[in-house]
């Protein structure tokens, strides 16, 4: 550990002059988003906690459970117990949450690492999958917030795994999603934990059945402690495969890995042979975003030292996975504090791309935050709030934002609690408070808060199997510019959101929306103005808007 | 006291609103703009003095001869109104057709009085500037071409549609209230000032139904400005046409806030036209006085005006060329209350109202029962198919606009009419008879009954059209 200390230290030496001219200068051409802290206030009080076995996880899901589409916040605990907090906020107001005790069943809120929302079983309530130190669990949503555990029937085995990872997929002819756990170190093998790191599970429901039956259960070996897990459509196939991070620190010879996933056929790794490179990082959280409109997506991946940002490299073809790191050229490596006189190695974690500042360009969140006491990595390590910058790249802002906490950060959930257009943010830390931001508008270079740019918030929905639309591709254009978003479940470290996608305009005030839906078939162009809530039905031929209580 | 003594005696008063734009210019320098207007020095409501001081600097700006020094020309940007950078740059700074079109905003907008219309001459095309931005043609695949519009009274156009604009948020926000509450979807009509807009449908969830609105944008905002009433605000209006016609940048939306780049279009200006430029445009328009109704010295023409007025009323004109629309309130806020970012909103800056009771027109206008400013605008704010299949002569242009199909138009407001020929969107009619004639669609039985009038009452219909002028 020293040693590879050292190595990250002398590149961090590397890699310090070449700061971005803004970090230097101070001075930001862009808004930053004014993130205020009021988790206390609006009635969030919770910690992450345990002993080793939850050095890791840590996670939330931000989503709609009482069918007023504002996004709900459920919270991992770790020993202690997870909660559900149902979202009161007003409209464009302060933040307020209450929590609903009896919302999780009473065995499935302990030993939690993280949540990830899905409607399952098509019924148009989300469930939570459950991912746990132990069983992992299904909780079938109902009205009103209300889960029931639903293992035996969905006839889902929870197993005894250290599960740290989760994606979701709608497969083509299957009636309800394939589900993939990733899980950490198996501490019953020998030698645990060094080289002991556990098979990950791929699930496909069983077909032919009214009710969702995952009794056959697929090993995806082998499992490098796995520690984010994403269906990316990386090739523009149609066809998601399912990429891994995984943790260097327990894997031996292990690596990043690409599961090529083919209808009806059992994954395989991508190899060598096929193009794919091996990476070798303490893998903890993935994003993806399409930076530049390609149609193929880059990906953050967070780790202990840099970042990386992968983009598909110029040697790349369908079937062969090459890709390179632009992290250093975007200015996102996020290597080590930003503030603060910490100069060691960051610790990376959860991952996200989004338009916090409504400029039109995305932002990449990281949550940082030392593994416990590991010294040589940053003890005071903040959270980033990294800002796209108009001609590509971006630029550290967390410090102005404000939320350069010093909290070891986790998982996260961003997502527009009041319903005024701008992201919010919920951040889980260990053994601290759960950091809850209200975005209140943007400032420049200190001037008074403001409104940021301009922004639409899209809703898809279908009938029958994946009324959420997972995996859709929603494609808004202004101009010249088109901006991509993909419907997941999965990523980030032990967390996600899911509800409207949000996508900021800039200074366009009207968009024309396409939307490719998950089997494939596009949408007519439907013509929206921007600040609205869109809600696009399949089959449709004209966009809703959905207007928030005032 | 006339405008022109007013503002010559607030002359004075200039120094409080300037920021130089270069020092040590020497008085013959080949600049238009010597200095910039200092937005952080209107605040609140302006007094006498400091609005009409601005609205000086607005006409200067109007009627600027802009330079090469001043930022004039868009090397690497185009027209379009989300800042787009062009391939190459152009080989001259002005190009006819597609921009930049044109030295001075008072070069097109000046009949009979600057801030007036525009003869055929002085048509423009519009292109929205993503795609074929560099047209060389005036096919009409390539462009609309408009005719340009008068400016006079403008400032009363925005603050009636942002009352109308009021108006049907409020319907919708109860609208929506009741449906949540009763749990039942609820209908409501969308009317305003006399106007309806067609019917919206609130779901219990928040969801709205808008397949039944007529002639208004899915945002239930009334955008005034534009043949098709496409333009919110003449904030908006001021930022697109000074970079499209000019290559003059407004910083609010071209700037580096938006775009990373102080110098935008790469002429070698950085920050071309201030918030307090804008501001000061937006002023000289706003407080533009109206267009009158004017009594003919000649007893014939008055005889035959009074009996156009009726008939104008009988055949249904009036339906869409509503005479008059009430006004609750004459202060003017600046920035608007329903633009979108890149152009300056409320809550950006403190922003400054201009209170058009401080005009010297402002007490001509009649008043109602109720206290509220009749605005003679003759029209309705609203778009209107106006083709049919028999009369098409007005659907002419090949491209949509803004979400706007290529046959429906804003009702053209009429007041000024007789000082502003040639008529029609493109200009295309020398008489007002042959305008009529090409209603069409949502006009066509009033343009029927027109022409199946006698000759007389069409004549007559002519005499009160004639009435309605911009003075000079």
């Amino acid at each position: 550990m020293t040693r590879l200390a050292a190595t990250l230290s002398a590149l961090l030496a590397l890699a310090a002059p070449l700061a971005a001219e803004e970090e230097t200068s101070g001075t930001l051409p862009m808004d930053v988003p004014v993130m205020v802290e009021e988790a206390l206030a609006a009635g969030i009080d919770h910690a992450y906690t345990g002993p080793w076995e939850y050095f890791v996880g840590g996670g939330a899901s931000a989503f709609d459970c009482n069918g007023d589409r504002l996004p709900d916040l459920a919270v991992a605990g770790g020993t202690a117990p997870a909660r559900l907090y149902v979202n009161r906020s007003a409209i464009g107001g302060e933040l307020n949450f209450e929590e609903k005790p009896d919302a999780l069943p009473a065995n499935a809120r302990e030993k939690v690492t993280g949540f990830y929302a899905l409607d399952i079983d098509n019924d148009g309530y989300r469930d939570l999958v459950t991912l746990r130190v132990g069983e992992n669990a299904i909780l079938k949503g109902g009205p009103d917030c209300s889960f029931s555990e639903a293992n035996r029937a969905f006839a889902f085995d929870g197993g005894r795994a250290w599960s740290t990872a989760f994606a979701a997929t709608f497969e083509p002819g299957l009636p309800f999603p394939t589900l993939a756990f990733g899980n950490y170190v198996d501490r019953s093998a020998p030698g645990s934990p060094w080289g002991t790191c556990h098979d990950n599970a791929f699930i496909r429901p069983l077909d032919g059945k009214d009710t969702p039956d995952y009794s056959e259960p697929t090993a995806l070996t082998p499992g490098y402690c796995a520690l984010s897990m994403i269906f990316t459509d990386w090739n523009h196939t149609g066809e998601p495969d399912l990429r891994v991070a995984n943790d260097r620190q327990y894997y031996r010879e292990g690596q990043e890995q690409l599961w090529r996933v083919q209808s009806g056929r059992p994954p395989r790794p991508y190899r060598r042979n096929d193009g794919w490179r091996r990476v070798q990082i303490w893998g903890m959280g993935i994003a993806e975003a399409d930076l530049n409109a390609d149609g193929y997506p880059e990906y953050a991946l967070t780790s202990m030292g840099d970042t990386m940002l992968q983009t598909l490299d110029d040697e790349a073809e369908p079937d062969r996975p090459v890709y390179r790191d632009v992290a250093f050229d975007n200015n996102a490596t996020a290597h080590r504090p930003y503030t603060g006189e910490d100069l060691k190695p960051s610790t990376g974690w959860h991952a996200d791309f989004d338009d916090f500042n409504n400029d039109g360009r995305l932002d990449l969140f990281i949550a940082k935050g030392n593994v416990q006491q590991m010294q040589d990595f940053a003890s005071y390590d903040p959270d980033n709030l990294l800002l796209g910058k108009a001609g590509g790249g971006f630029v550290e802002s967390g410090d102005k934002a404000g939320i350069a906490l010093p909290r070891r950060g986790r998982g996260a959930a961003v997502a527009d609690f009041n319903m005024d257009g701008m992201l919010d943010l919920a951040v889980v830390n260990r053994e601290a408070p759960v950091s809850l931001f209200r975005n209140t508008g943007g400032s420049n270079n200190g001037s008074k808060t403001r409104p940021m740019g301009n922004w639409l918030e899209i809703e898809l929905q279908q009938k029958g199997t994946n009324r959420n639309a997972v995996g859709a591709t929603i494609t808004v254009k202004s101009g010249n510019e088109t901006r991509t978003r993909k419907v997941q479940v999965g990523g980030g470290h032990a967390s996600g959101s899911s509800g409207f996608i949000h996508v900021g305009t800039g200074v366009a005030e009207r968009a024309q929306i396409r939307v490719q839906w998950p089997d494939g078939e596009w949408s007519a162009p439907f013509r929206v103005f921007a600040n609205n809530f869109v809600v696009i039905r399949r089959d449709a031929t004209q966009a809703q808007y959905w207007y928030p209580p005032e | 006291m006339t405008r022109r003594i007013v503002i010559a005696a607030v002359a004075l008063f200039w120094q409080g609103l300037t920021l130089p734009a270069t020092a040590g210019d020497e008085p013959w320098a080949e600049r238009a703009l010597p200095s910039h207007v200092d937005q952080a020095t209107l605040q609140g409501t302006l007094d006498r003095d400091t609005l009409f001081d601005l609205i000086e600097r607005g006409e200067k700006l109007f009627t600027a001869k802009f330079t090469e020094l001043d930022g004039a020309g868009r090397a690497m940007a185009t027209q379009a109104i989300i800042p787009t950078k062009r391939k190459r740059p152009p080989d001259n700074i002005f190009q006819r057709i597609a921009g930049t079109d044109a030295n001075a905003c008072s070069s097109c907008h000046r009949e009979p009085v600057t801030g007036g219309a525009g003869d055929f001459t002085v048509n423009v095309f519009v292109n929205e500037g993503f795609v074929n931005a560099d047209f060389d043609t005036t096919d009409p695949q390539f462009s609309n071409e408009r005719n340009t519009n008068h400016l006079m009274g403008a400032g009363l156009v925005e603050l009636l549609a942002r009352e109308m604009t009021a108006d049907l948020h409020a319907i919708r926000r109860d609208t929506l209230k009741k449906a949540r509450e009763t749990g039942e979807p609820v209908t409501a009509a969308l009317q305003t000032k006399g106007i309806a807009f067609g019917r919206i449908t609130a779901q219990p969830d928040g969801i709205l139904d808008l397949h039944e609105i007529d002639g208004v944008d899915t945002d239930l905002v009334i955008r005034p400005f534009s043949q098709k009433g496409v333009m919110t605000s003449l904030r908006q209006f001021s930022v697109n046409a000074m970079n499209q016609h000019h290559g003059m940048q407004a910083v609010e939306r071209f700037g580096t806030r938006w775009t990373g780049e102080a110098d935008f279009d790469e002429d070698g200006h950085a920050d071309e036209l201030t918030d307090g430029d804008i501001s000061a445009l937006v002023a000289w328009q706003a407080t533009l006085p109206p267009p009158a109704i004017e009594t003919p010295d000649d007893p014939a023409w008055q005889e035959a005006a009074a009996k156009g007025s009726a008939m104008f009323d009988e055949i249904g004109c009036n339906a869409c060329h509503v005479r008059a629309l009430p006004l609750e309130n004459l202060k003017f806020v600046d920035p608007g209350p329903y633009d979108a970012a890149g152009t300056l909103r409320g809550g950006e800056i403190g922003g400054a109202v201009y209170d058009l009771a401080l005009t010297d027109w402002a007490d001509k206008l009649e008043r109602d029962d109720q206290g509220r400013w009749l605005v003679p605008t003759f029209g309705d704010l609203k778009r209107h198919l106006i083709t049919d299949r028999q009369v098409a002569d007005l659907g002419n242009e090949l491209l949509g606009q803004r979400f706007v199909e290529r046959n429906e138009f804003q009702t053209a407001e009429l007041w000024g009419l007789a000082s502003t020929a040639p008529y029609g969107h493109r200009g295309d009619f020398t008489t007002l008879d042959g305008i009529i004639r090409a209603h069409g669609g949502a006009a066509r039985a009033s343009r029927d009954a027109y022409t199946e009038c006698a000759e007389e009452d069409r004549s007559a219909l002519i005499a009160f059209l004639k009435t309605l002028v911009i003075p000079q």
